[in-house]
């Protein structure tokens, strides 16, 4: 069996005496491999890092990079000696130094490498942090600096790169741009990332694989496909917040029933035997809009999202159900009026709990 | 507890147990025994040391208050003639210790003075003495501190004042609140926490105030303890006034430390910040707003620095007689010696202290630091307690020779208690230092590889540079001002400025206390001008 790259075995991960993530687990197969940890905020996803990068300690389980232990009950590799960048979410330049002998500081760590991977030009332009070369950090802006600060982490060519909600403080307009920059650096380098968020999307498209912590656990850990369409629990739909959970009844191996919906088809992700009651996993994707559909729902909300709408439905058991249509679809409905739904409804996955 | 153990930890405790010996000297000698002296003194002169010591000190803190207050709301929220000079100029005060001042008082007010000269120049021979006005006594006093003093007030007043935010200034006028009530109904109580913490200041150092009590004969705490230690050479009586006054100071202190806890409620954040425009005052209230900081101008550093010039002048003689040189040259040595030691081990304590975070380590530094509020008599006498204890119970039982020599009356032991009080003084400057320094700061140079000593020396030191700068010159004020402690350690015919103003004074040659007098007042306004800068550097206008 190949040995991990990165690996987390069983780990409590405390910070002032309190546990915060109990028994994790979760590996990085590949060097060059970019895992997120998504969860909601306080919940500890900065204490794992911090524990990563050597800054808190371990009561049990252990940490191992390269197939050398890193953090154990007997072992701590200090901070400096395991060559692990940690990019804070907070502004950590060090203040009496220009934002390019920041960076350059990063580069000193590397002065020995043979293979120069990056230049500081390259980081600048990836980064587009030209501008801001030579001002100190307390005359930039908290994006600017948190870009400052990734790109020292960069430079430092580390063996794991830890990225605490790097993009936080970025323009969301500028966002999307640097997250694809970045994404392309990380490949290039070949540099294995932890990235911190709470951010789905940004998980989605940056990790290959994505964690979810919730109540002081990792909940799934999975492809980010998977973890969006197989979520293994109803925490992590909840915290996903991408649909909702409707009573059904199974009534074959590929149908189910539901009271106001009826007859829903598709391939079920876990058997479950006829006639079980269930709760089924209805996503705004799941339902189509269909004019001349016979199923008619009254409509409560509307919001516009720019490609789409989302109409939030009552069905006659008053439970409510969101529905993406098209925004280029031909005509609006409005609050109050009804809304049909095509039939029958198939569902490509149907994932129940 | 014992968590994160290193080198750092055990100096920063080994300097903190140090700073510590006096106060804990002087709770320890409370309960050993005392001559008759006490017993005598109880019954006697105690009532009269506490109600002086009182009166002194709350009228001291009322003018400190309404000086201070009123200048720094005037400077802080007005344009009018020279506001942007009284700015700084008000901060020359801290040149003129409180026992030149009491000189200044006498020498201008006295029978045939300075004052009387004026007028018999101006208008001839004349009774003119049973006129002039006398400033001696409690009101002597009260009068040289307050003017010596309000400073403290007036820095923290006008810091607090200039954080405040247009907004809050805005939202009175949206109340319909005229400029006196916004002043005592919204500025002055969100700036309470700054102007009790200037009072407290001001409260510790009346009530250590050795040279102008003892100059105007006052009996109060501090000048007890003095005089039965070197009248009746009573050490554990002195120590037992010190621990009543050390009971007050502590007070004071807690008082302080927890106002200052709520200063962190002050708008201090870019965003929530909206600078103040200030109003242009004109006419009358322009003409008394100039006044109003004139007055104070000249009373609290022109008029002592004329006198004093003036005598210099009038008694050339005394110019020629000191040895000024020699003067300078132990002054500045003094002063050299202790800023060095003084910040080399208040940088290590920092930096112990930061990466250590342990509770033991807080709480003994919390206690070495109190070493600010404990007057320099008291500290020198415990000083002296300590080594003559240590010396008899220890070096003694091990056969060696005394080390009192080496301690006492040589500069060893003086900057040693240099080190002691002033220590609070140089590490709370580096700490409001690091405080600047985000830990991720330090966290982000262990993840590029540096060791703590690297962080330190590359990371912590250029950048504590200005505030390293500022300290050594507020440290260096400190030391030319101070006088009881260099009055009592010092070595045999070693003097200062302060001493050989304060020796000429108290032999009733206020002539010749003139000289020393006037070079320490250029001196300290030297350093006081190429601070001014770091001292206002709350200021943004």
């Amino acid at each position: 069996m190949t040995k991990n790259f990165f690996e987390v075995k069983n780990v409590d991960f405390n910070i002032g005496g309190k546990t915060k993530v109990k028994n994790v687990s979760f590996s990085i197969k590949n060097e060059g491999d970019v895992i997120c940890l998504l969860g909601p905020s306080g919940i500890g996803k900065t204490t794992i890092l911090r524990t990563i990068a050597g800054l808190e300690k371990i009561n049990n389980g252990s940490i191992e990079l390269k197939g050398k232990t890193l953090s154990s009950k007997k072992t701590n590799v200090s901070p400096e000696n395991r060559n692990i960048s940690l990019a804070f979410q907070d502004n950590s330049l060090f203040p009496h130094y220009t934002v390019e002998k920041n960076i350059l500081l990063g580069a000193e760590r590397n002065k020995g490498r043979n293979e120069k991977k990056i230049t500081l030009k390259e980081i600048v332009d990836l980064l587009d942090i030209f501008q801001i070369l030579n001002k100190y950090p307390h005359q930039i802006s908290a994006g600017e600096a948190q870009r400052a600060s990734l790109a020292r982490s960069l430079i430092t060519q580390p063996d794991l790169l830890l990225l605490d909600e790097p993009l936080s403080n970025v323009d969301q307009s500028f966002k999307e741009e640097i997250q694809v920059r970045l994404k392309k650096i990380l490949n290039k380098l070949k540099i294995s990332t932890i990235i911190v968020t709470h951010d789905s999307y940004e998980a989605f498209y940056l990790g290959s694989k994505c964690g979810i912590i919730l109540d002081q656990e990792l909940k799934q850990f999975d492809d980010p496909y998977k973890v969006y369409h197989f979520p293994n629990s109803v925490e992590v739909v909840n915290f996903l917040n991408r649909g909702i959970l409707i009573p059904a009844k199974v009534t074959s191996e590929n149908t189910l029933e539901n009271w106001d919906l009826g007859k829903i088809e598709g391939n079920f992700i876990k058997k479950y035997p006829k006639g079980a009651n269930v709760q089924l996993l209805l996503q705004p994707e799941d339902l189509e809009h269909d004019d001349k559909s016979n199923l008619k729902l009254e409509v409560v909300d509307r919001k516009f999202r720019g490609t789409n709408f989302i109409y939030t439905l009552k069905t006659p058991s008053n439970t409510l159900i969101p529905v993406f249509v098209h925004s280029h679809h031909i005509h609006q409905h409005e609050v109050d009026e009804k809304f049909g739904i095509k039939r029958p409804i198939h569902i490509d996955h149907i994932v129940c709990f | 507890m014992f968590k994160n153990l290193n080198v750092w930890f055990f100096l920063s405790l080994i300097i903190s147990i140090f700073v510590s010996i006096p106060i804990v000297t002087v709770f320890t000698s409370f309960f050993e025994n005392t001559s008759n002296y006490y017993e005598i003194l109880k019954n006697t002169f105690l009532v009269e040391y506490i109600l002086n010591s009182l009166v002194l000190l709350l009228s001291v803190l009322l003018f400190t208050f309404i000086l201070g207050t009123g200048s720094a709301y005037l400077v802080s929220f007005f344009k009018f003639p020279c506001s942007d000079f009284f700015k700084w100029a008000l901060i020359l005060s801290f040149a003129v210790p409180p026992y030149i001042y009491a000189y200044s008082l006498t020498a201008f007010f006295e029978n045939y003075g300075t004052a009387y000269t004026i007028l018999k120049n101006l208008f001839g021979d004349g009774n003119y003495n049973q006129n002039i006005p006398k400033f001696d006594d409690m009101f002597g006093a009260i009068t040289s501190i307050t003017f010596s003093l309000f400073a403290y007030v007036y820095i923290l007043a006008r810091a607090s004042f200039l954080y405040q935010s247009q907004n809050l200034i805005d939202l009175g006028k949206n109340l319909g609140f005229s400029k006196f009530k916004s002043f005592y109904k919204i500025i002055l109580p969100a700036a309470r926490p700054a102007i009790v913490a200037g009072l407290s200041l001001v409260a510790m150092e009346t009530l250590a105030e050795f040279g102008a009590v003892d100059f105007f004969s006052i009996n109060t705490l501090t000048t007890g303890i003095y005089n039965s230690w070197i009248t009746f050479d009573d050490l554990a009586f002195a120590n037992r006034i010190s621990f009543f006054l050390l009971l007050f100071i502590f007070t004071l202190f807690i008082l302080e430390n927890l106002s200052r806890k709520k200063a962190k409620y002050h708008f201090n954040t870019r965003s929530g910040f909206k600078q103040k425009e200030k109003i242009k005052l004109s006419g009358k209230k322009s003409f008394f707003a100039f006044i109003f900081c004139s007055f104070i101008f000249f009373m609290s550093f022109l008029f002592p620095l004329m006198q004093m010039l003036y005598w210099t002048i009038k008694f050339p003689e005394n110019l020629l007689d000191l040895q000024i040189i020699e003067l300078f040259i132990n002054t500045i040595y003094l002063v050299s010696l202790s800023s060095l030691v003084l910040i080399i081990f208040s940088l290590i304590s920092n930096y112990g202290n930061r990466v250590s975070n342990n509770t033991i380590l807080n709480i003994f530094s919390t206690l070495s630091i109190s070493g600010y509020a404990i007057p320099g008599v008291i500290l020198a006498i415990a000083f002296i307690t300590f080594i003559a204890w240590f010396d008899e119970n220890i070096i003694k039982l091990f056969g060696f020779l005394s080390i009192k020599k080496i301690f006492i009356g040589s500069i060893l032991g003086l900057v040693l208690v240099y080190f002691i009080r002033f220590y609070s003084l140089a590490f709370n400057g580096i700490k409001s230092g690091y405080e600047k320094i985000n830990i991720s700061v330090d966290e982000s140079a262990y993840l590029l590889g540096y060791s703590k000593k690297k962080t330190f020396m590359n990371i912590h030191i250029p950048f504590l540079r200005n505030s390293l700068l500022f300290i050594v010159i507020l440290i260096s004020l400190e030391i030319i001002r101070e006088l009881p402690i260099t009055l009592i350690l010092r070595p045999f015919n070693f003097e200062t400025f302060a001493t050989t103003a304060y020796i000429s004074a108290s032999e009733d040659l206020l002539e010749a206390a003139a000289v020393p007098s006037l070079f320490l007042i250029l001196i300290a306004s030297f350093f006081i001008i190429i601070t001014s800068k770091y001292i206002l550097r709350e200021t943004n206008d």
